[in-house]
C-alpha cells in the first residue's frame, strides 16, 4: 500500500540521532514564541528545518507541519494543505471551507481567510504552524493570504518559515512590532565549539585542534558540508592528509566533497543515487521501476543508515527523499559526460518514472517528467487524460506554464494542445486571450488528419466559444455554438459534453424557452456521474429548480433544491447557496418565514465563501420582501438600497428589475409614486407600472398596461409572469367595480396558483384582495384554497400591529385628505371649526402610526381603510 | 529560427556572474552553457548571453539551490547585432 503524497507534506520529519543540541538557538526560538511569527532564513544546507524539528521535540505545544514544493504555488491547492496541516490540531479547523477550495477561480481570500482564522481563535491550547521550505512559493496571492493570516493571526498561534530567501511579507513591520524572531546563515552556523561536538564526539573522527580551525575556514561553518566532511572522513586513513588537500583547494566545497562521498560508495550504490536523483520522492517500488533493479528498499535504508543525505518522509520508512541540495547536486553530475549516461539514457530514466506515476494515479508528478524530457505526446495523452482533463482537475498553473514555453509549431502540430492553452487562459481569468488561441486550433485543424479525434477537438473549440459567448450574454452565439459543440464532441468525450448541455440550457433560458433548457438540463443529470461531475450536476439541479419556480411548481422545485443541497457535499459547496435562496423563496411564498428566514441565513453563510455573485443582490431582495411581510418598510427599504448599491458596483444590472419590483412596493407606501413611475418606466415593468396606477385610483390605466402584459405571458408560456399579471388585474377590475371580471381573473389566478401553493402572492396585495378572496368563497370559486388563503390572511394580520379603529367622522376626514383637500378646505366641506380637522388629523396620526399626511393616506390604503 | 535570433540579440545582454569556488568546465550546461572561467582568487565566472530577465533570475535560482554562494552580478555590454546578423 503506496501511502499518498499528501500525508507525507505533513509529517514532521524526527530529527536524526546525531544532532547537535543548540541551546543557544532554542532560546532565541522559545522567546520567539511570544511572537506571531519566526523566520528562519538561510541558504540550502544550513540544518534550518534540523534546527526547528530538533526544537520543537523540547516544547509541548501542538504543532501543524508543512513541507512545501514548487507544486504548491497554487492558491487553492497551498489552502488545501494547510488546511489539511491545521486539521492535524484539530479535526474541524478549516473543514467549512474545504468546498470553496475546489476550484481556483474566484476564491473570496479575505471572506476565506476570516473563517479559518475563526476556526484558529477557538483552538485551546498554544499551537504553532511551520510552512517548511517557503521558497518555493513565488505565487503573489499565496504571500497576500499568508501575509493577511500573519496579520489577524490570534495569540495562541505562531507561525514558523523556513526558506532561502526573505518571504515576501512586510517583515520590517513585523519586525518594529518585535512581533518576528529570525535565525538567519550567521545564527545557523556551526561555532568552533559546536563543531567540536560534531565532529568528535558525534562522529568519534578525532581530528586536532588545527583540523578543526582549518575546517572552520574552509567551511564557515556551513552545515551540510562539514556533514560530508564527516562522511568522507570516517573511510579516510589518513585524516590529516584529507584535510590538507581539501583545505588547500579552491573547488566548489560541496562538488569536491561529493565527490569524496560518492567514491566511497559501491559502483551499484553510485548509479542508484545518480539515477534516483531526477526522482522529488522515493519509494522503493518507484526506485525499482526506475533503476530497473528489485531491491531498492535496502539500498533506501542503506542510505539511511550511512547519513547519505535521505530524509524519510513518514514514520513506516514508505517516502523518502534527498536532501534538495543533495539532489540538485546529484542531477548536475548525472547529467556529465563523465558520469556515462548519455541523454537517451536520463530520458529513459524520466519515462520509467513518469509510467510509474501514471500507473500509481499520480498524474501530476507523471506529467512533470514527461515534460522534463519534453515528450509532447505523452504530456498531451496525461493533460487530456482518460476521463476530465488534468486542468479541470484543479493542476492549472503547471500546465499553463508548461503550453506557454512550447514554441508555436509544436504547438501547431498538436491541435488539441492549443485547446487547453485556451481552457488554462479561461481558468486564470485571462478571458481575452482565448480567442486568438482558439483560431490557432481551428488554423492548425487545416493541415491535420480529419478523423475522430479532430471532430472533437472542432467541438471543444466550440465549446469554449460557447462559454465565452456566456461571458459576454450573447444567446445567439451560445446557441450556434453549443450545437455545433454537440455535433462534433466524441459522445465518450463527457466532461465537455456536459459543460456544454448546461451553457446550451443556459442560453434557452435567457430566451425563455424553459422545455428546451429543462431538456438539456436533465441531459446533464443523465450524462453525470455523481461523483465525477459532481459539480455540473448540481448547477444543473439547482438550475432545473429555478425553472419549476417559474412554472409555479413549487413543490417539484423545493425537491430540486433539496436534491442539489444534498449533491453539494457536507460541508455545502458554496454554490449550493443558489438552492438555499430557492428554498428560501418558496417557504416566503407557502408563508413559512421562520424557515425561509432559516434558509436566507444559511444562504448568507456559504456566500461569504464565494466572490461577488448575483446571488447576493436576489438575497438582498429577498430579505427585504421578509420586511416587507412584516411591516418593517424601513429595513426593506436599506436591504434594498444594499441590493441596488451592490448590483451597480458589480455590474450585475440584470437584477435591477427584481430590486426595482420590490422599491415600488415601498415607494407607494411612502406615497413617493412619481419616483416609482420613473423607475419602472426605466426597467421596463408593467405589472409594477400597472400597481403604480392602481394606487393613483386609475385603474382604467392600469388595466391598459396589464392586458398586453399577460397576452404575452399567455403566448409565452411564462406561468409566473402570468400569475403575477392576473393577480393584479383581478384587483384592477374590483377597483374599476367590475365585480363578476374581478372574479373570473381571480379564479383564473387560483387554479394557477392551487398547485404550487401560492400563499404570499396574494396576502402581499393587502385588504382588497382580502375582500375579494371572501366574494370567491361567498360564490364557491376555489372555496378550500380561498379558505386557506383566507385563514392565512387572518393570521398575518394578527402578526401585523393592531390599530386601533377609527370612528366614522375620522375616516370622513382621511378620505378627505386622500382626495388632496387641504385642512381649511376640509373644515369648510364639514362645517367644523378648523381646529377641529386638526384635532382629528392628530388622532388619526396617532392611530395609523404615523406622523404625515401623505404616510396616513398610504397606511390607510393598505389597510384596505378608504 | 534566424528571426528569433535577432529579436533575442535585442534584448538580451551579456552577463558575468561571479561565484565563490572552482566549478569545472562539466557546470555549464547546468548554468544554461554560459562559459565558466576559474580566476586566481578562487571564484568562478560565469559569462553569456542571457536572454531576459526570467533567465537570469533563473539561473539565480539555481545557483542558490545548488548552495553555491553568488558574488556579483554584472551586465557586461549588449550582444553586437552586427555579428548576430553576419552569423545569419
Amino acid at each position: 500500500m503506496i501511502i499518498p503524497i499528501l500525508s507525507t507534506k505533513l509529517h514532521k520529519p524526527k530529527p536524526a540521532s546525531n544532532v547537535v543540541t543548540r541551546s543557544q538557538l532554542f532560546d532565541v526560538l522559545d522567546r520567539g514564541i511570544d511572537g506571531k511569527c519566526i523566520v528562519v532564513s538561510a541558504p540550502a544546507g544550513f540544518g534550518k528545518t534540523t534546527v526547528i524539528t530538533s526544537w520543537l521535540e523540547t516544547v509541548e505545544h501542538a504543532v501543524a507541519w508543512l513541507s512545501l514544493e514548487e507544486s504548491d504555488n497554487e492558491l487553492s491547492r497551498f489552502l488545501r494543505y494547510l488546511i489539511a496541516a491545521l486539521q492535524s490540531i484539530e479535526p474541524h479547523i478549516g473543514q467549512q471551507i474545504l468546498p470553496a477550495l475546489q476550484s481556483e477561480q474566484d476564491l473570496p481570500i479575505e471572506n476565506v481567510m476570516t473563517i479559518l482564522l475563526n476556526d484558529l481563535t477557538n483552538i485551546e491550547q498554544k499551537a504553532i504552524l511551520v510552512l517548511d521550505d517557503y521558497h518555493s512559493i513565488d505565487t503573489l496571492e499565496i504571500d497576500k493570504a499568508l501575509t493577511f493570516l500573519v496579520d489577524h493571526l490570534p495569540n495562541n498561534m505562531t507561525l514558523v518559515i523556513t526558506t532561502r530567501e526573505d518571504p515576501q511579507l512586510p517583515l520590517a513591520k513585523y519586525r518594529v512590532r518585535a512581533e518576528l524572531t529570525e535565525l538567519r546563515a550567521s545564527d545557523l552556523r556551526f561555532t568552533k565549539a559546536e563543531m567540536h561536538t560534531f565532529l568528535n564526539q558525534m562522529m568519534g573522527l578525532d581530528l586536532t585542534e588545527n583540523s578543526i580551525t582549518a575546517l572552520e575556514n574552509r567551511t564557515e561553518g556551513w552545515i551540510a558540508s562539514l556533514q560530508m566532511v564527516a562522511i568522507s572522513l570516517q573511510r579516510q586513513a589518513d585524516k590529516t592528509q584529507f584535510i590538507e588537500t581539501f583545505t588547500g583547494s579552491h573547488r566548489y566545497i560541496l562538488d569536491y566533497l561529493l565527490e569524496e562521498v560518492l567514491h566511497q560508495q559501491s559502483e551499484e550504490t553510485r548509479t542508484f543515487l545518480l539515477q534516483t536523483s531526477i526522482l522529488r520522492h522515493l519509494n522503493a517500488d518507484l526506485c525499482d521501476a526506475v533503476t530497473q533493479t528489485h531491491d531498492s528498499q535496502s539500498v533506501l535504508e542503506l542510505l539511511e543508515r550511512r547519513n547519505l543525505f535521505i530524509v524519510p518522509l513518514d514514520d513506516e520508512r514508505t517516502w523518502y527523499r534527498y536532501h534538495y541540495l543533495f539532489t540538485d547536486l546529484l542531477r548536475q553530475r548525472l547529467l556529465r559526460d563523465s558520469a556515462g549516461f548519455s541523454t537517451e539514457d536520463v530520458n529513459e530514466l524520466h519515462t520509467r518514472a513518469s509510467i510509474w506515476y501514471e500507473a500509481n494515479g499520480l498524474e501530476l508528478e507523471a506529467f512533470q517528467h514527461a515534460i522534463a524530457i519534453h515528450d509532447i505526446e505523452r504530456a498531451e495523452r496525461l493533460i487530456e487524460s482518460q476521463g476530465t482533463p488534468l486542468y479541470l482537475r484543479g493542476i492549472v498553473k503547471p500546465i499553463y506554464h508548461w503550453l506557454e514555453s512550447l514554441p508555436n509549431h509544436m504547438l501547431d502540430s498538436h491541435p488539441s494542445l492549443w485547446v487547453a492553452y485556451a481552457s488554462t487562459l479561461l481558468l486564470t481569468g485571462q478571458h481575452t486571450a482565448v480567442e486568438q488561441k482558439l483560431s490557432q486550433a481551428e488554423n492548425a485543424l487545416k493541415n491535420a488528419k480529419q478523423d475522430d479525434s479532430t471532430q472533437d477537438v472542432m467541438g471543444r473549440i466550440a465549446s469554449m466559444r460557447s462559454t465565452l459567448a456566456v461571458i459576454d450574454n450573447d444567446v445567439e452565439t451560445i446557441v450556434s455554438q453549443s450545437r455545433y459543440a454537440l455535433a462534433h464532441l466524441n459522445p465518450n468525450n463527457l466532461p465537455v459534453r456536459i459543460a456544454t448541455q448546461w451553457t446550451l440550457g443556459y442560453a434557452y433560458q435567457l430566451q425563455g424557452d424553459h422545455q428546451l433548457a429543462r431538456h438539456a438540463y436533465e441531459e446533464i443529470l443523465l450524462l453525470s456521474d455523481p461523483i465525477e461531475n459532481s459539480f455540473y450536476a448540481i448547477v444543473a439541479t439547482i438550475s432545473l429548480g429555478q425553472l419549476q419556480e417559474l412554472d409555479n411548481q413549487l413543490h417539484q422545485a423545493s425537491e430540486s433544491y433539496q436534491n442539489a443541497i444534498k449533491l453539494s457535499g457536507n460541508p455545502p459547496h458554496p454554490i449550493a447557496s443558489q438552492a438555499l435562496l430557492g428554498l428560501a423563496r418558496i417557504c416566503y411564498q407557502w408563508n413559512e418565514l421562520e424557515s425561509a428566514q432559516a434558509h436566507a441565513q444559511q444562504c448568507h453563510e456559504l456566500l461569504q465563501q464565494m466572490e461577488n455573485t448575483d446571488t447576493t443582490a436576489s438575497y438582498k431582495v429577498l430579505i427585504a420582501a421578509l420586511h416587507l411581510a412584516q411591516g418593517d418598510f424601513t429595513s426593506a427599504s436599506d436591504a434594498l438600497y444594499e441590493a441596488e448599491a451592490f448590483v451597480r458596483q458589480n455590474n450585475f444590472m440584470f437584477r435591477m428589475p427584481d430590486i426595482v419590483e420590490a422599491q415600488v412596493r415601498v415607494l407607494i407606501h411612502q406615497q413617493n409614486l412619481t419616483t416609482a413611475l420613473q423607475l419602472t418606466e426605466t426597467y421596463d415593468l408593467p405589472v409594477s407600472q400597472a400597481r403604480i396606477y392602481l394606487a393613483q385610483q386609475n385603474p382604467s390605466r392600469a388595466l391598459q398596461i396589464l392586458a398586453p402584459f399577460i397576452q404575452k405571458a399567455q403566448e409565452n408560456g411564462l406561468q409566473y409572469e402570468l400569475l403575477k399579471g392576473l393577480v393584479l388585474q383581478a384587483l384592477v377590475y374590483n377597483a374599476l367595480s367590475q365585480q363578476d371580471v374581478a372574479l373570473e381573473v381571480l379564479a383564473e389566478s387560483l387554479a394557477l396558483a392551487k398547485s404550487g401553493g401560492f400563499i404570499r402572492i396574494f396576502i402581499d396585495e393587502g385588504m382588497p384582495m382580502q375582500a375579494l378572496l371572501s366574494q370567491a368563497l361567498d360564490q364557491q370559486i376555489f372555496p378550500i384554497y380561498a379558505q386557506k388563503l383566507l385563514k392565512a390572511f387572518e393570521s398575518n394580520s394578527a402578526s401585523q400591529p393592531r390599530i386601533d379603529p377609527l370612528s366614522e367622522r375620522e375616516l370622513e376626514v382621511l378620505r378627505l385628505v386622500a382626495e388632496g383637500l387641504s385642512n381649511r378646505e376640509i373644515s369648510k366641506r364639514l362645517f367644523v371649526a378648523l381646529d377641529t380637522v386638526k384635532g382629528h388629523n392628530r388622532n388619526i396620526y396617532q392611530k395609523l402610526q404615523v406622523s404625515r399626511r401623505t404616510e396616513a393616506v398610504a397606511r390607510a390604503r393598505e389597510l384596505g381603510l378608504i | 529560427m534566424p528571426n528569433n535570433k535577432i529579436n533575442q540579440s535585442k534584448s538580451s545582454l551579456i552577463y558575468q556572474i561571479t561565484l565563490k569556488g572552482h566549478l569545472q568546465d562539466d557546470w555549464s550546461d547546468w548554468f544554461d552553457g554560459l562559459s565558466l572561467r576559474c580566476d586566481e582568487t578562487g571564484n568562478t565566472l560565469l559569462t553569456g548571453d542571457v536572454v531576459d530577465q526570467a533567465q537570469l533570475y533563473g539561473l539565480l535560482k539555481r545557483i542558490r539551490d545548488a548552495g553555491i554562494e553568488l558574488i556579483s552580478v554584472n551586465p557586461i555590454a549588449e550582444p553586437d547585432d552586427e555579428i548576430t546578423t553576419n552569423i545569419e
